[in-house]
């Protein structure tokens, strides 16, 4: 932002100006805000806390045209250097470039070596880290040619500042992201010719975690594709398919967030699991695109950097308008402020930007990010960003202060058709199973509190009147069947002391709030950022709670509540929705014919203290003592808590929104089978007592139910596994 | 020159039906100089759904194929006529430097990557020091590479099922014991901890057992041996340690990468399956000579 006569750079003035205004503190607070709403953009909370700064870089239009130029140039070079060493390799058969280099290069991927092109380009997408040096001239100082990260940061950053600092936006002037990212959508959509698109990840954990996981989901929600891990695909009949809910669908084109090396155990090796085997023969084939090819990160490889500028005269008769900068570029890099509580420190940047091939010609974002380059005092010596330390800033791109000359230039493109997002179709397994076993925690995480709430100070009141103690007994029989007590003490009688000992030795309720937690993280793809943060918020003030035994168990219910109250109200009632719902519905209803089979078992005369605390339990006292003027009497409450169609909690309740559920699916033999269950139920509401056989049963059926819909829905197909090699070499010695 | 009629049968034999099966072959054999394949061909049963056959980088040719629908048997024959008429090779002394073959072979694109380690040949200290007791300074390549190849013949014990496929030439340095392709890998290592070039070649041998001579280790199944290179005007030149032998007519040659890795003859990818068995039967039989 400064020239080198310590003059601020013109366009920087209103911008300046508006920082002034809104002040140090005030754009700390800000900066705050922005991550957090970045946190939330983001999925699965990977983005470290101070990951985005929010004063962005400029440039002005001329600056731009002429990075523009350079960029495109380059792009095209690599591109042709890439086509050349996976086709004829005349660049080495010339001398253009040393072959042991290239060959002995890890990113050289000979399966990708053809005779002949590949139906799409290997790179079509492409960035550039570029700096300023003291003089002020650009230079590149490295390439993304394989996977080309940061876009789909780029592409989100824009969108959330504007919000946080609209200020800085008032005078206008900044070129707009959405035309490019709109035919950028545009382009790949119809380049996959009605088949899917998706973004590959390599997912949060694991051997092939993504390099940023983040960056993939903002990537795939900018354009509005899919967001998929190598376990989602499947090779059938030489091309690549998704495993969906409604079967194998083809996917045409992906843009990949994995590293090319060992991505197609086939050909390479590895284990099946960790890669998507046929993958390489599939894009030979040209029935599937990928952005970029791999192997394309050849390209970009340290090894090669110093060859690249001596190419552009023999391979495009040009001198490259962007030279690669020098070893020590890094170091007198032009600076930027970074906001640092309540100061600004200036750190010297990167410009990253990004290109991509339209089939025709090379289009540039009018934008991108900028990168800190100085290293945490630890790091010292090593030139790689460290985002962490100082945030991703946005890049502005000036207008051109005159009206541009829009004469000769090519009309812009129709605006792209609008695409129907994500059918319910096409939700991947992986997704259906994730939310199905959150819907299953968030309950066993809702019934757990709701049985300590009634327990604990039942447990603490000590008298020895028949009835309290007949309700110890039960309550710690359903303490030992929710395995919230050890299955020994099921017999006896525990004191309020001894469970709470037993809870802070065990921990059950940190590791179910835990678990809920890891399949918010899992599911949040299929959950809108606000939900997304709702859910977060009270998730967190659980477990800020969970030590304070006075707002612990509330906390979790308030968890809970939010929950059922997001899903009820901010989801459509189909995909997704229908997996969140039978989790949920299946495990009310285990745990609540478990309990009742407990609570209701005995002859009609001794059953008053299990129908207290069943009617309790199920949050119905208010209800049942508006119908029945308190008076406790085994059929109504049998009819409350077993048949009552009306009654969220009963028993029926859980069978018929399970039907529900299943009919929408499709699996209309799983249906009858919840129909059956709850006309069972309904007609033990009839039965005078003694209800701990049928009730026992009814919940053996409902795990079976599960099983069944476990075994439909999620295990489409079987594991895949290697034939062993071994026995092959034993054979051919 | 000689005729051979070949015969390579794969059949797996599965406990539970698959439901899937992906598999990538290196099971056609290529030309090479001394080398015409006449007729070829891959038969594959249950029938593939997909069948690509295609040329990898080294210039092998390689069958993809899918089976979906249920089987519990996948077999793959290969029958081909191939004409073997290896010219004999130059005089050792006749051969150039190996220190200028080192040169030559780096700058080459066609040479270079054999030069460079691979998984299964990386050379460590030892090796390097095992392989230039033969590459004295100033010495002929092809002398280098008979007596090397003596050497592997002498100082390994062949013995089959102590080692596997990944098992490294590091290793083989140490326990001196093995089969056809750690003898391969071990000789491939020294080549290149000395920046020589050598291919690793899969392919078959000739049985032939003459009278009073012992019968050849690795005839009638798959062998693999050694290809090396004497520089831009002889080529290459193929050494067998397994058998101590300059490769004539006898091998033919199916496939050859940088080391075994490269030409895997069968890999595959199975969904479901269970248990499997495995029988393979190698036939070679010269028809003309």
């Amino acid at each position: 932002m400064i020239d080198r006569h310590g003059r601020i750079r013109a366009p920087w003035s209103p911008i300046m100006a508006a920082i002034r205004e809104i002040g140090p503190e005030e754009l700390a607070r800000r900066a705050g805000a922005l991550n957090r709403q970045m946190g939330l953009a983001a999925p699965l909370g990977t983005v470290p806390r101070s990951f985005y700064d929010p004063l962005p870089v400029l440039l002005t239009s001329g600056e731009f045209a002429f990075l523009e130029a350079g960029i495109k140039q380059r792009a095209a070079l690599l591109e042709a250097v890439l086509e050349d060493l996976y086709g004829t390799q005349s660049l080495l058969h010339n001398g253009s470039l040393p072959p042991a280099l290239v060959l002995g290069e890890p990113h050289f991927l000979r399966p990708m070596h053809t005779r002949g092109r590949l139906t799409a380009p290997r790179m079509a997408l492409y960035a550039a880290d570029i700096i300023r040096g003291p003089d002020g001239d650009f230079s590149i100082l490295r390439d993304h040619t394989g996977i080309v990260p940061g876009l789909g940061h780029a592409l989100s950053l824009r969108r959330l500042a504007s919000g946080t600092l609209p200020e800085l936006f008032r005078a206008g002037g900044i070129r707009s992201l959405r035309p490019a990212r709109e035919m950028l959508v545009d382009h790949v959509r119809r380049q996959a010719e009605g088949g899917l698109v998706a973004v590959l990840t390599g997912g949060a954990t694991g051997p092939g975690a993504a390099v940023d996981l983040a960056d993939d989901a903002l990537l795939a929600r900018a354009l509005g594709v899919l967001l998929i891990e190598p376990g989602d695909l499947a090779a059938r009949n030489g091309g690549l398919h998704m495993k969906t809910l409604n079967g194998l669908v083809s996917i045409a084109t992906i843009i990949r967030g994995v590293s090319g090396i060992d991505l197609d155990p086939l050909e390479q090796g590895g284990r099946p699991g960790h890669g998507i085997p046929g993958a390489f023969g599939a894009i030979r084939a040209g029935v599937l695109t990928m952005l970029n090819a791999p192997g394309s990160a050849l390209a970009a490889a340290p090894s090669l950097r110093r060859y690249i500028d001596s190419l552009f005269q023999p391979m495009r008769g040009e001198h490259p308008i962007l030279p690669a900068a020098a070893e020590n570029g890094a170091e007198t890099a032009s600076k930027a402020p970074f906001v640092t509580g309540a100061n600004y420190t200036p750190v010297p940047i990167c410009f990253r930007l990004f290109s991509w091939h339209d089939g025709e010609t090379w289009q540039m974002l009018p934008g991108g990010l900028a990168l800190p380059l100085r290293q945490p005092a630890d790091h010292a010596g090593t030139q790689l960003p460290a985002p962490a330390d100082f945030g991703l800033k946005d890049l502005w791109v000036m207008e051109a202060e005159e009206p541009r000359l829009t004469t000769g230039a090519p009309a812009a493109p129709e605006p792209p058709e609008h695409v129907t997002f994500l059918a319910a179709a096409h939700l991947p397994s992986r997704l259906a199973d994730n939310l199905f076993w959150l819907g299953r925690s968030v309950e066993r995480l809702e019934a757990a509190s709701r049985l300590l709430m009634l327990a604990l100070p039942r447990l603490e009141s000590g008298t020895s009147l028949p009835r309290d103690i007949a309700e110890r007994g039960l309550l710690t029989r359903c303490l030992a069947q929710a395995r919230l007590l050890p299955a020994e003490l099921a017999g006896t009688s525990v004191s309020g002391r001894l469970l709470r000992q037993t809870l802070t030795r065990r921990h059950p309720m940190a590791g179910l709030l835990k678990e809920a937690g890891r399949l918010v993280n899992a599911s949040s793809e299929r959950l809108s950022p606000s939900m997304l943060s709702t859910v977060r918020f009270a998730l967190h003030q659980a477990s800020e709670a969970l030590g304070n035994e006075e707002t612990a168990l509330p906390s979790m219910l308030n968890f809970a509540a939010t929950f059922a109250g997001i899903a009820a109200e901010n989801m459509v009632r189909d995909g997704g929705w229908l997996f969140l719902e039978m989790g949920r519905r299946l495990e009310r209803g285990e745990t609540l014919a478990e309990t009742l089979a407990i609570l209701l078992d005995g002859p009609p005369e001794r059953l008053e203290p299990g129908m207290a605390l069943g009617i309790e339990l199920a949050d119905s006292v208010l209800s049942y003592d508006l119908r029945h003027a308190g008076i406790l009497a085994p059929a109504p409450v049998f009819n409350m808590l077993l048949a009552d169609a009306g009654n969220p909690r009963a028993l029926a309740y859980q069978c018929t929104a399970l039907r529900f559920c299943l009919e929408r699916l499709g699996a209309d033999d799983d249906a009858e089978a919840a129909r059956l269950l709850q006309v069972e139920t309904v007609n033990l509401a009839g039965t005078p007592g003694g209800l701990r056989p049928a009730l026992s049963g009814v919940a053996g059926k409902l795990r079976m139910l599960s099983d069944r819909v476990h075994r439909r829905f999620f295990t489409l197909l079987p594991e895949a596994h290697t034939l062993d090699e071994d026995e092959v070499l034993e054979a051919a010695q | 020159m000689t005729l051979y009629r070949l015969h390579h049968t794969t059949l797996y034999d599965y406990a539970a039906p698959v439901v899937l099966g992906t598999h990538y072959m290196h099971l056609l054999p290529r030309d090479r100089p001394g080398q015409t394949i006449r007729e070829a061909q891959l038969d594959i049963s249950p029938a593939p759904e997909t069948r690509r056959d295609e040329i990898d980088h080294f210039g092998n040719p390689t069958t993809t194929v899918a089976i979906t629908g249920a089987h519990k048997q996948f077999a793959v024959a290969l029958s081909a006529t191939v004409e073997v008429r290896q010219p004999p090779p130059p005089a050792p002394e006749d051969t150039l430097r190996w220190e200028a073959i080192a040169a030559k072979a780096l700058l080459d694109p066609d040479v270079a990557e054999y030069c460079l380690p691979s998984d299964l040949t990386t050379p460590q200290n030892d090796i390097a020091d095992y392989a230039a007791v033969s590459f004295l300074p100033g010495r002929k390549m092809l002398t280098g590479l008979l007596e090397l190849n003596q050497r592997i013949f002498s100082d390994m014990t062949y013995r089959g099922g102590v080692t596997s496929n990944a098992t490294t030439a590091a290793q083989t340095v140490v326990t001196r014991i093995g089969v056809c392709q750690d003898y391969a890998h071990f000789m491939l290592a020294c080549l290149r901890a000395l920046g020589l070039p050598g291919r690793y070649v899969s392919g078959y041998l000739r049985t032939l057992s003459p009278p009073g001579e012992a019968r050849r280790r690795g005839a009638d199944q798959s062998h693999a041996w050694v290809s090396s290179w004497l520089g831009p005007d002889a080529g290459w030149v193929d050494l067998d340690p397994t058998n101590n032998l300059l490769v004539a007519d006898e091998h033919v040659t199916l496939a050859w990468g940088r080391d075994f890795r490269d030409v895997s003859p069968l890999r595959g990818i199975i969904l479901g399956g269970g248990r499997h068995t495995l029988k393979v039967g190698v036939d070679l039989e010269a028809v003309l000579t």
